[in-house]
C-alpha cells in the first residue's frame, strides 16, 4: 500500500511540471475565452466615449458570429482548404515515405533531410519567400511559365487558395514523412522478408503490409493536417499585403484576430475562436471515430 | 434571483482573473517628478528619423529619458500591440497614433486628456484642423505631428517623350491614361486592398463621410461625390487604363522603378517612398497639384496624418506632454523628422526655412511649394470615427469582391455605409439615422 502510494506520488510529481503549464497556458485561457464570449460591451456618454461596461449576454456573440456571412464564409474557406490540403498532404507524405523506405532507395539520408528542411523555416518566413515567387512583376516563375506558353496568376481570387495549399504542403510534408518513416521502421522486417519469400509483389507488400501497419501514423498525420488547416492564419496574414484577394476575414483565425486587435471586440473574437475550436473538435474526433478504430490491433 | 447571483459570481471570477488590468483602468497617472529625479518614459513609434530626434532630446534632458521602442506601423500590427497593452494595463507612456485611429483609442478609454496638463495654451503652435483631429468634446487627446496633403507626382521625362501634359482635371487624367497605354505603360494603380487612397480621393471630391452632431455620430458615405469617384475608378479599371494591384508593395515599386507606372496622385510623405524605392529615377520626377473635378479649382485632400498621443495611466504625463510638444514643434526636431520623411508638419509656420523649403534634384527642384499650397486646399472639416479600420476593411472586402465578380463600386460604397452604421451600433456607439 505505501509503495503504491509513493509510486502514485512520484508519478504526480513527474507530471506536475507539465500539468502546471498545461493548466496555466492551455486550460485556463480556453475557460477564459469561453467565459469572455458570454459578455458584450455597453458604452455610455456623449458619442459613446464616456466609458464602457461589460454585461452578461448569454449567447449573443455566438448569434452575431454565426449570422455574419463573412465569418461563415471564412469557415467554408478553411473547410474547402482542408478538403484539398488533407489528401494532397497525406498522399504526398505517404508516397515520399514509401519511396524512402523501399528496398532499392538510394541517397535516403540526403532526401530525408531535404524533405524535412522546409519544416525548419517558420511559416511566416516561408510565406514571405513564396510571396516573392507569387507576385507578378517580381517572380521569375511568371517568365518561366510564359516561356512555355502558360499564363498563370498565383494570387487571383481563384488560385490564391491553391497557392496557400502549396506553401503549407512545402512546410509540413517533410515533417509528416518523418512521422510515417518512423512508423514504417518499427515494422518487423521479417514480415517483408516472409511476404517476398511467398512471392508478394512490392505493390502487394505496400498495400497489405506497410499501409495497414502504418495506419496509426497516417491517422495522426491526417488529424494534424485537419486541425492545422482549420487554424490557417500566418500564411494568409503575410500574403495579404501582396494578394488583394485575401480579405481580413479570409480564415476564421484571421477574422478573430482582426475582431480582437483591430476592432477591439474581444468578446466576439472569443466567440469566433470557440466556434472554430468546436468545428475542429467535431472534425478531428469524427475522423478518429471513423478511421481510428483499427489502432489497437 | 438566480441569474443575478450568477452574474455577480461571474464578475467576481473576472475580477480574480484580471486584477491588474482592472486596477490600472482607474488610475489617471498623477505622478510628479521630484526635482533631480531621473525618469524614463517609453515611446512606441515606427516613424523613420524619430530615433534621431529622441537622441537629441535625451542629450538635452538627462533627467527625462525617452526609451524608444520600434514597433510595426499601426495598421500592420502596431495598433494591435497598443490595444493589447491597454487591455493588459501596461501601455507605453507615449505612442505614434494616426489621426484616423484617435477615436478608436478614445473609445477604449486609452488616451490622456491633455487639457488637464495645460495643453490648451499651446493651441496656436499647431495648424487648426490638425489640432481638431485630436479634439473631442472638451478634451484634446493628441499632440498633432504631421499630415499628408496630396498632389501628383509624375515622370516628367516620359510624359515629355510621349508628348503628353500632366493632366489638370480628372477628365484629362482619363484621356492621358489611354494615351499612356499606347506606350505599354500605365498611368497609375488603383489598389483593391487599401481603402485609404479611395477615401482621400472622395475627400478631395467634397465628400464628408463622418461627423458628430448632438452627441451622436453621423455617417454619410453613399453620397454624390463618393459615387462619382467610385464610378470613375471602376471605369478606368474596366478599360484597363490603371493597374489593379496593391500599392506600396513590391510589385508596385517594381513598376515605378521600371517606368511601367508613370504617375502617382499621392501624399507628401510619398516622396520618401519613391526616392527610397526607385533611386535610379532621380531627376525624372516633377510634382504638380491634384487633378480637379472642376476646371480652374484647386481642391486637395489629405492621406495619412499622425499624432503623438499619451496613454492613460502613465506616471509622468506632464513630462511626456512636454516631450511630445518639443518633438513636434522644435525646429531642429522637426527637421530630423522631415529627413526621415514623416510627412507635412502639423506645427504652424515651420515650413519656411525647414528642410522642406529647399531644392531637391530628385523631383526637379523646389517641389514642396506644391504641397504647401495643397495643405491650404484641404477640406478641414473631415472627421474620423472610432471604427475607421473596420470601415476600411469593409471597403477593401467590398472592392476585392467587386474586382472578382465585376460588381459595381457604387454598391460597395452603399454597402459600406450600412456596415459602418451597423458596426458602430454593434460597438454601442450612438449613431444618427441617415
Amino acid at each position: 500500500m505505501s509503495i503504491k502510494n509513493r509510486q502514485a506520488r512520484s508519478g504526480w510529481g513527474f507530471l506536475a511540471p507539465f500539468l502546471v503549464l498545461f493548466v496555466a497556458f492551455f486550460i485556463l485561457p480556453i475557460l477564459y475565452a469561453i467565459y469572455q464570449s458570454l459578455f458584450t460591451v455597453k458604452r455610455t456618454g456623449e458619442l459613446g466615449l464616456g466609458g464602457q461596461e461589460l454585461s452578461f449576454s448569454w449567447f449573443d456573440n455566438y448569434t452575431t458570429a454565426l449570422s455574419d456571412t463573412a465569418f461563415v464564409d471564412s469557415l467554408w474557406t478553411v473547410l474547402i482548404f482542408a478538403l484539398i490540403q488533407v489528401p494532397v498532404m497525406v498522399l504526398l507524405a505517404l508516397t515520399l515515405a514509401l519511396l524512402l523506405e523501399s528496398a532499392s532507395a538510394r541517397g535516403v539520408g540526403f532526401f530525408r533531410t531535404a524533405y524535412f528542411l522546409p519544416h525548419g523555416v517558420p511559416g511566416v518566413i516561408a510565406s514571405i519567400l513564396w510571396g516573392f515567387l507569387y507576385v507578378p512583376g517580381i517572380s521569375p516563375l511568371y517568365n518561366l511559365f510564359e516561356s512555355v506558353g502558360l499564363s498563370v496568376d498565383f494570387i487571383s481570387p481563384d488560385t490564391i487558395l491553391l497557392s496557400i495549399v502549396n506553401i503549407v504542403t512545402w512546410e509540413f510534408a517533410g515533417y509528416n514523412v518523418l512521422v510515417l518513416i518512423a512508423q514504417l521502421k518499427a515494422v518487423n522486417p521479417n514480415l517483408f522478408e516472409a511476404a517476398r519469400v511467398d512471392g508478394a509483389s512490392p505493390w502487394r507488400i505496400i498495400w497489405h503490409i506497410k499501409l495497414p501497419l502504418a495506419r496509426p501514423a497516417i491517422v495522426m498525420a491526417t488529424v494534424f493536417t485537419i486541425v492545422g488547416s482549420l487554424q490557417l492564419f500566418a500564411e494568409p496574414l503575410v500574403l495579404r499585403p501582396v494578394a488583394a484577394s485575401i480579405t481580413y476575414t479570409y480564415t476564421p483565425n484571421l477574422a478573430a484576430y482582426n475582431e480582437a486587435f483591430f476592432e477591439n471586440n474581444y468578446q466576439l473574437a472569443a466567440a469566433q475562436a470557440v466556434v472554430l475550436a468546436a468545428v475542429a473538435m467535431v472534425l478531428s474526433f469524427g475522423f478518429l471515430r471513423i478511421f481510428g478504430r483499427g489502432d489497437k490491433q | 434571483m438566480p441569474s443575478l447571483s450568477r452574474r455577480t459570481a461571474l464578475r467576481l471570477a473576472a475580477a480574480a482573473l484580471l486584477p491588474t488590468s482592472l486596477a490600472a483602468c482607474g488610475g489617471g497617472g498623477s505622478g510628479r517628478r521630484q526635482p533631480g529625479e531621473t525618469i524614463e518614459l517609453t515611446f512606441w513609434n515606427w516613424v523613420p528619423g524619430v530615433d534621431k530626434a529622441v537622441n537629441l532630446w535625451n542629450k538635452q534632458n538627462p533627467e527625462v529619458q525617452i526609451r524608444l521602442s520600434n514597433i510595426p506601423s499601426g495598421p500592420s500590427g502596431g495598433y494591435a500591440k497598443m490595444f493589447a497593452a491597454l487591455k493588459a494595463g501596461d501601455p507605453p507612456d507615449l505612442a505614434q497614433v494616426e489621426y484616423y485611429q484617435i477615436p478608436a483609442f478614445l473609445m477604449e478609454q486609452g488616451l490622456e486628456d491633455l487639457t488637464q496638463h495645460g495643453f490648451a495654451d499651446h493651441k496656436d503652435k499647431f495648424v487648426d484642423w490638425q489640432w481638431d483631429q485630436g479634439a473631442f468634446g472638451d478634451g484634446v487627446y493628441a499632440v498633432p505631428q504631421a499630415s499628408g496633403p496630396m498632389a501628383m507626382y509624375y515622370r516628367a521625362d516620359l510624359l515629355e517623350q510621349w508628348n503628353l501634359e500632366p493632366p489638370a482635371t480628372w477628365a484629362e487624367f482619363e484621356e492621358t491614361a489611354a494615351k499612356i497605354r499606347e506606350h505599354d505603360a500605365y498611368i497609375c494603380s488603383f489598389p483593391p486592398n487599401d481603402a485609404a487612397m479611395f477615401t482621400s480621393l472622395c475627400w478631395q471630391a467634397g465628400a464628408r463621410w463622418f461627423g458628430t452632431s448632438g452627441g451622436e455620430w453621423t455617417v454619410d458615405m453613399d453620397n454624390e461625390p463618393t459615387r462619382k469617384v467610385a464610378e470613375y475608378w471602376q471605369r478606368l479599371i474596366k478599360k484597363d487604363l490603371v493597374l489593379a494591384q496593391p500599392m506600396m508593395a513590391n510589385a508596385w515599386y517594381k513598376a515605378v522603378q521600371d517606368g511601367k507606372e508613370v504617375l502617382w496622385v499621392g501624399p507628401q510623405w510619398g516622396d520618401a517612398l519613391i526616392k527610397g524605392n526607385a533611386p535610379k529615377t532621380s531627376g525624372k520626377w516633377k510634382v504638380t497639384g491634384m487633378p480637379q473635378w472642376k476646371e480652374g479649382e484647386f481642391a486637395s485632400a489629405n492621406w495619412g496624418g499622425s499624432s503623438t498621443a499619451l496613454f492613460k495611466g502613465g506616471d509622468f504625463p506632464a513630462e511626456a506632454l512636454e516631450f511630445a510638444i518639443w518633438l513636434n514643434t522644435d525646429p531642429t526636431a522637426v527637421d530630423l523628422l522631415i529627413e526621415g520623411g514623416y510627412g507635412w508638419p502639423a506645427a504652424a509656420g515651420v515650413f519656411k526655412g525647414s528642410k522642406l523649403d529647399r531644392d531637391d534634384e530628385f523631383f526637379g527642384g523646389r517641389y514642396n511649394d506644391v504641397f504647401a499650397e495643397a495643405d491650404k486646399a484641404v477640406d478641414t472639416k473631415w472627421r474620423w470615427t472610432p471604427i475607421t479600420l473596420e470601415i476600411n476593411e469593409n471597403l477593401n472586402a467590398g472592392f476585392q469582391a467587386a474586382f472578382g465578380s465585376g460588381g459595381s463600386f457604387t454598391d460597395v460604397v452603399a454597402t459600406a455605409e450600412k456596415q459602418a452604421i451597423a458596426g458602430m451600433k454593434a460597438k454601442g456607439l450612438p449613431v444618427a439615422s441617415p
